[in-house]
């Protein structure tokens, strides 16, 4: 049985001020798969993802979501963006940023009703968080405004997670409880794309990769092709994981 | 009060909710340098206009200076994009040029136009009663006190209409992208509100009140509260509290109303930067007061936990061992003991059982590093509190 392709890249190049940071990419992500993008900083992780998304125009290139455009099955995505790419001094509340998962199945104008603040304050309990929904987001830490973002794209109710490190600066525990959510995730039939830095647990997170570093190196299952080979060509330097069977 | 006054107050009040609207998003996007550039840059729009039109007031020449503000944030990004210069320096760059533009245009033909740059920067609006706006024939008020009336429901129903989008692009551009509420359209429409704002209100006020309208009531909001609606609500209110006060300073002293205004705003500024409640200067410096002397105090429990020796445990012993200035010591003390977390005893200090548990709890926090439990547990255990 062939299976369902959830994301299709096709050529896709990216530049800023015509400086391609995104050479040439193609890219199939099956459906219901847990996949890691690794790659040094700078790679264009980040830059893929947002193109994905329609929040950067490629240069050249197209994105197919289930076949169709990404602005047709805007409603089947979800994101997660980097931490630091929002203000956390924003005066707001954690309980309203989740609902801000909720925007786009209202549309334009549109508010949020008491069906969607229902939804968010759902969201805050599964990732742990319903006890600081009033606090302003400042006041929350770093894993628990990751654990915010998270509930803010389970929120959206999607089929497609983009995910840009959520890991990043959580202790063990906290990554531990959003590795476990997005593993649900997973055996509901959702696709997750998770960019990570952490090569050691890759093999225990994931069961798919793509190594990126301004072109794709590799993209495949992680018992496949998560090697010290494909690591070398993504890292330039010598790697080596060991690779726990 | 005559009528001139009362309308020139309600004017300026107006031009006040006018600008915090628009103002309190600028300040949010870290874009209060952009109204300064809008403010200025709309001068050869305003001239342009003047020619075409005859009339300050009229709504084409609010659209073609409107324009001008817009072509202006467009050229400052198309600057900015190319990476050679960063923003204010974009910003630098522009309207400096389409300000002496405007300037020289006024210098050309100032013979047969009546429009000088004092009354497009400061703005008179002490005369702005004695232009009546007259529908066939019959004075219905001050053309000002239409012209941004007007302004002002359009910004209002459009807040209202796309308050879920100004706040979400505002917050998480990216987020919005990928949702489909376009960044790019709410950030130009903002930015033609601003410069609609900006015009229709320079020639009551000036174009230096505008900026200043917009600036700082939402600048002070934002130190005082952490909820969106109650920043827009403070911006208002500080706004109009400054337009009425600044009128009536105006009066007593026979000055400027613009400059008085401006005047009350930055002085509401600092009242607030100093007093206000979590973000002013009092209150920080206060609270890292108050966190030294938690944290000594939970030194000088854990001290006493550690050691059951009675000459480790006497009052005495305990300046020196822990080594503290009196003043300190005797702080620590009075807290510990006014919580009820110690008690002593022919000057044998000891843990009650409080202080014993509070000790247990805010070590197993430390250990695993858990700030935000400890802040939790000192409201459990009244510690500063009541
Ligand atoms: N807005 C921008 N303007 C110009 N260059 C940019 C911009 N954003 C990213 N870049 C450049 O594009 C390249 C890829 O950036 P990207 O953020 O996609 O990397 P990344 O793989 O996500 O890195 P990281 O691991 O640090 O998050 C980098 O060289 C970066 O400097
Ligand atoms: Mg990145």
């Amino acid at each position: 049985m062939k299976q369902n392709i959830a994301v299709q890249v096709d050529d896709l190049t990216v530049a800023y001020n015509y400086k391609p940071v995104l050479w040439d990419i193609d890219l199939e992500i099956p459906e219901g798969v847990l996949m890691a993008i690794v790659g040094p900083n700078g790679a264009g992780k980040s830059t893929l993802i947002k193109s994905i998304l329609g929040i950067l125009k490629p240069i050249a290139g197209s994105v197919r979501i289930y076949g169709k455009s990404y602005e047709k099955q805007r409603s089947l995505v979800a994101y997660v963006p980097q931490k630091g790419s929002v203000d956390w001094d924003f005066p707001t509340t954690a309980l309203d940023v989740v609902t801000m998962g909720t925007y786009g199945s209202l549309g334009w104008i549109k508010r949020p009703r008491q069906k969607q603040k229902k939804a968010a304050l759902e969201a805050l309990e599964k990732v742990g968080m319903l006890a600081f929904k009033s606090r302003q987001i400042s006041q929350l830490s770093g894993g628990q405004q990751q654990r915010i973002f998270l509930a803010r794209a389970l929120v959206q109710d999607a089929a497609i997670y983009f995910m840009d490190e959520p890991f990043q600066g959580v202790d063990a525990t906290t990554e531990i409880a959003i590795i476990n959510i997005l593993k649900e995730l997973r055996k509901a039939g959702k696709t997750v794309i998770v960019v990570h830095h952490d090569l050691q647990t890759v093999p225990e997170y994931f069961d798919w990769v793509t190594f990126l570093n301004v072109k794709k190196i590799a993209t495949g299952p992680v018992r496949d092709i998560f090697n010290d080979d494909n690591l070398t060509k993504t890292y330039g330097i010598n790697y080596k994981v060991s690779i726990q069977e | 009060m005559s009528s001139a006054q009362i309308e020139i107050q309600l004017i300026a009040s107006l031009v006040a909710v006018a600008c915090a609207i628009p103002g309190t998003f600028l300040v949010l996007r870290k874009m209060a340098m952009i109204s300064d550039a809008i403010s200025h840059s709309i001068l050869p729009g305003i001239v342009v206009g003047f020619f075409i039109t005859q009339d300050l007031n009229s709504p084409l020449l609010i659209l073609l200076a409107a324009l001008t503000g817009v072509v202006t944030v467009v050229l400052v990004e198309y600057i900015q994009k190319t990476g050679l210069v960063k923003e204010d320096t974009a910003i630098g760059l522009v309207f400096p040029v389409l300000f002496s533009i405007g300037v020289l245009m006024i210098a050309k033909k100032a013979n047969d136009v009546h429009l000088d740059i004092d009354a497009v920067l400061v703005g008179e609006l002490a005369l702005a009663p004695f232009d009546r706006l007259l529908i066939s024939g019959v004075d219905v008020g001050p053309k000002a006190l239409w012209v941004i009336g007007v302004i002002l429901i359009i910004t209002i129903v459009l807040l209202l209409a796309f308050f879920k989008e100004l706040k979400l692009s505002t917050f998480d551009k990216g987020l919005a992208a990928s949702l489909g509420f376009s960044p790019v359209i709410i950030h130009y429409g903002l930015m033609t509100v601003s410069s609609i704002t900006t015009v229709g209100a320079f020639d009551a006020v000036g174009a230096i009140l505008v900026v200043a309208l917009m600036i700082a009531p939402a600048a002070t909001a934002y130190l005082l509260t952490t909820d969106l609606k109650k920043m827009l609500s403070l911006s208002i209110l500080f706004g109009v509290f400054s337009a009425i006060a600044g009128y009536w300073v105006a009066h007593q002293l026979d000055a400027s109303i613009s400059g008085s205004i401006t005047t009350v705003l930055g002085f509401l500024f600092l009242l607030v930067y100093l007093f206000a409640p979590s973000k002013g200067v009092f209150a920080v410096m206060y609270r890292e007061k108050q966190q030294r002397t938690e944290v000594s105090l939970l030194t000088f429990l854990l001290h006493l936990k550690n050691h059951d020796e009675e000459r480790e445990r006497h009052v005495n012993h305990l300046n020196e061992h822990i080594n503290w200035q009196k003043v300190r010591s005797k702080t620590v003390l009075d807290l510990a003991l006014k919580n009820n977390m110690i008690e002593i005893n022919k000057n044998i200090v000891s843990l009650t059982v409080k202080g014993n548990a509070f000790t247990t709890q805010a070590i197993d926090y430390i250990i695993t590093n858990e700030d935000a439990q400890i802040e939790d547990m000192k409201d459990d255990f009244f510690l500063f509190r009541g």
